[in-house]
């Protein structure tokens, strides 16, 4: 399907992506929509290319070919900076930035939107962290907590979509089911959430739709469908 | 036995001392220090002969500075080798305020305009400028290598490309003018600085030695904060691509020790190899991080 012929999806729309990293390609031919108010799951085995895809959306990675739609808009057109503020990232490592919770929180939002407590305490809430957590160092956190924190800061920033590259790896189960909540009651307030993850089970609780990607390529479908057939590995 | 042939001897002797040291305590640093000692000989001889003809033929002092300048960028360069154009980067950071404040003392008379002021002048502050090149460079581009993930993570939140790199620029900018500063200030307590004691021993009176002396270190502040400046700026214009989006450069290339991987598991006897620190190089540099 090219793009100009694409039906608008209102959030991501990805079209015949293609990367290749020297001989090896990473990705192939990857099409699939990611639509608002829905969680999207791309599945996959570590190094098969779920960071990859995800940079693709924000444009942190340029692909080779194929189109990323946003909106029914070419992201290669949108300014990178406001398209990085509409789809926030939260990536595999929790980066912490100097300073506390609180300046993580707020780091490059307008003064009002930092002077605003309540957001910033609603956004630990989401992320599953107490208001006590908001004038910690950020350096002294630990891992969990600091996945929870880059989550949190990405939730300030009121993002249309949230990309989120796996999300639970430092977390017990407890506090990853929490988010796995918090992320499908974002959802279903409107947010558009790709989630990657190796985790097919974590996939199955919080998906609308799975995109599993084997050998680069792409196979859409549910994660109940997926579950039964051929694994993704 | 005439001063100039003691001071060979012992000087010589001090060198053959050290190295003697070095084999004893098997450091396998003899070798290194004989060679180091034989090319500081040979490279000052040279120097030497070539300074008296530049004093015999001025002209000759821009070729003398030109290969100054040249040499220094090249040892800068070859510290941020990991990124593209580093040459012409030190070429830029080292040439501009070293050469620039040269000819601002000359212009104001600090010095007179001859080659026995203007090499050993410009010598320093292209050294100054050097070293202050090299410490923002090389602390930059392993930022730019190993904090990568810090600069992705402002760039996703929405961050330019040169914003996201700012906080890696100014923290390598400060860390390279700490030598700078500490001599500075430590001037006259702590350590002679080199232009003092070569004026005092070339017989020159402690008050004039300390006079040019000041004026070279205080120079040098503003030299080495330029050079440190540009090459920061130089750097971060390299390193950023279209679409706000940062160079992945390989991890610490040439900047610190190299990673080491044990494989002993299923052997008796542990195997070591260095692993060169690369990450997987995507189509515009970027890395994989799947």
């Amino acid at each position: 399907m090219s793009a100009a012929t694409a039906a608008r999806i209102d959030g991501f729309a990805v079209r015949g992506l293609h990367l290749a990293r020297g001989q090896r390609v990473v990705l192939r031919d990857v099409s699939f929509d990611a639509p608002k108010g829905t969680v999207t799951a791309l599945v996959a085995p570590s190094g098969a290319g779920k960071s990859t895809l995800l940079r693709c959306l924000n444009r942190l990675l340029v692909p080779q070919a194929g189109t990323v739609l946003l909106d029914g808009e070419d992201t290669a057109e949108l300014e990178p900076c406001a398209l990085r503020r509409r789809a926030g990232l939260v990536g595999q490592t929790p980066v912490m930035l100097p300073g506390s919770v609180r300046e993580n929180l707020a780091y490059g939002l307008d003064p009002a939107a930092t002077a605003d407590e309540p957001r910033l305490v609603q956004a630990l809430a989401d992320a599953g962290l107490d208001a006590g957590f908001i004038d910690r160092p950020a350096a002294e956190l630990s891992g969990g907590e600091r996945a929870r924190v880059a989550l949190a800061r990405a939730l300030t920033r009121a993002p249309e979509l949230l990309l989120l590259d796996e999300p639970t790896a430092a977390l017990d189960a407890t506090v990853a089911r929490h988010v796995g909540a918090t992320l499908t009651a974002l959802a279903q307030a409107g947010l558009g959430v790709v989630v990657a993850t190796h985790d097919l089970p974590f996939a199955a609780e919080i998906a609308n739709r799975v995109v599993a990607l084997r050998d680069g390529a792409a196979v859409v479908g549910t994660a109940a469908e997926l579950l039964t057939s051929e694994p993704p590995a | 036995m005439s001063q100039p042939l003691t001071q060979i001897l012992a000087s010589a002797a001090f060198a053959l001392a050290a190295a003697w040291l070095a084999y004893r305590q098997r450091l396998g640093l003899s070798r290194s220090l004989l060679i180091a000692a034989v090319r500081a000989a040979a490279q000052l001889a040279l120097v030497g002969l070539l300074i008296a003809l530049v004093f015999r033929v001025p002209a000759l002092a821009i070729a003398f500075v030109a290969v100054m300048v040249l040499t220094a960028s090249l040892t800068a360069g070859s510290r941020m080798r990991a990124l593209p154009g580093s040459r012409r980067i030190a070429v830029g950071a080292i040439a501009l305020p070293a050469l620039g404040a040269t000819g601002a003392l000359l212009a104001v008379g600090a010095f007179t305009a001859t080659p026995r002021a203007t090499i050993p002048t410009a010598g320093i502050l292209i050294g100054g400028a050097m070293l202050a090149t090299t410490l923002t460079g090389r602390r930059l581009v392993e930022g730019l290598s190993d904090g990568i993930d810090e600069i992705e993570a402002r760039l996703a939140l929405g961050d330019r490309a040169r914003d996201a790199v700012a906080p890696l620029s100014r923290r390598a900018i400060s860390a390279a003018l700490v030598p700078l500063i500490d001599q500075t200030r430590s001037a006259g307590l702590v350590t002679l600085p080199g232009t003092f004691v070569g004026l005092v021993l070339g017989g020159a009176s402690p008050a004039t030695a300390a006079r040019v002396q000041l004026t070279v270190l205080l120079t040098l502040l503003l030299v080495q904060l330029l050079s440190a400046l540009l090459t920061a700026e130089l750097v971060t214009r390299a390193a950023t691509l279209p679409g706000e989006r940062v160079r992945a450069l390989p991890e610490s290339v040439g900047l610190s020790s190299p990673r080491v991987e044990c494989r002993s598991a299923f052997r008796n006897v542990p195997r070591c190899r260095v692993l060169p620190r690369h990450r997987e190089q995507g189509p515009s540099g970027e890395d994989e991080h799947a």
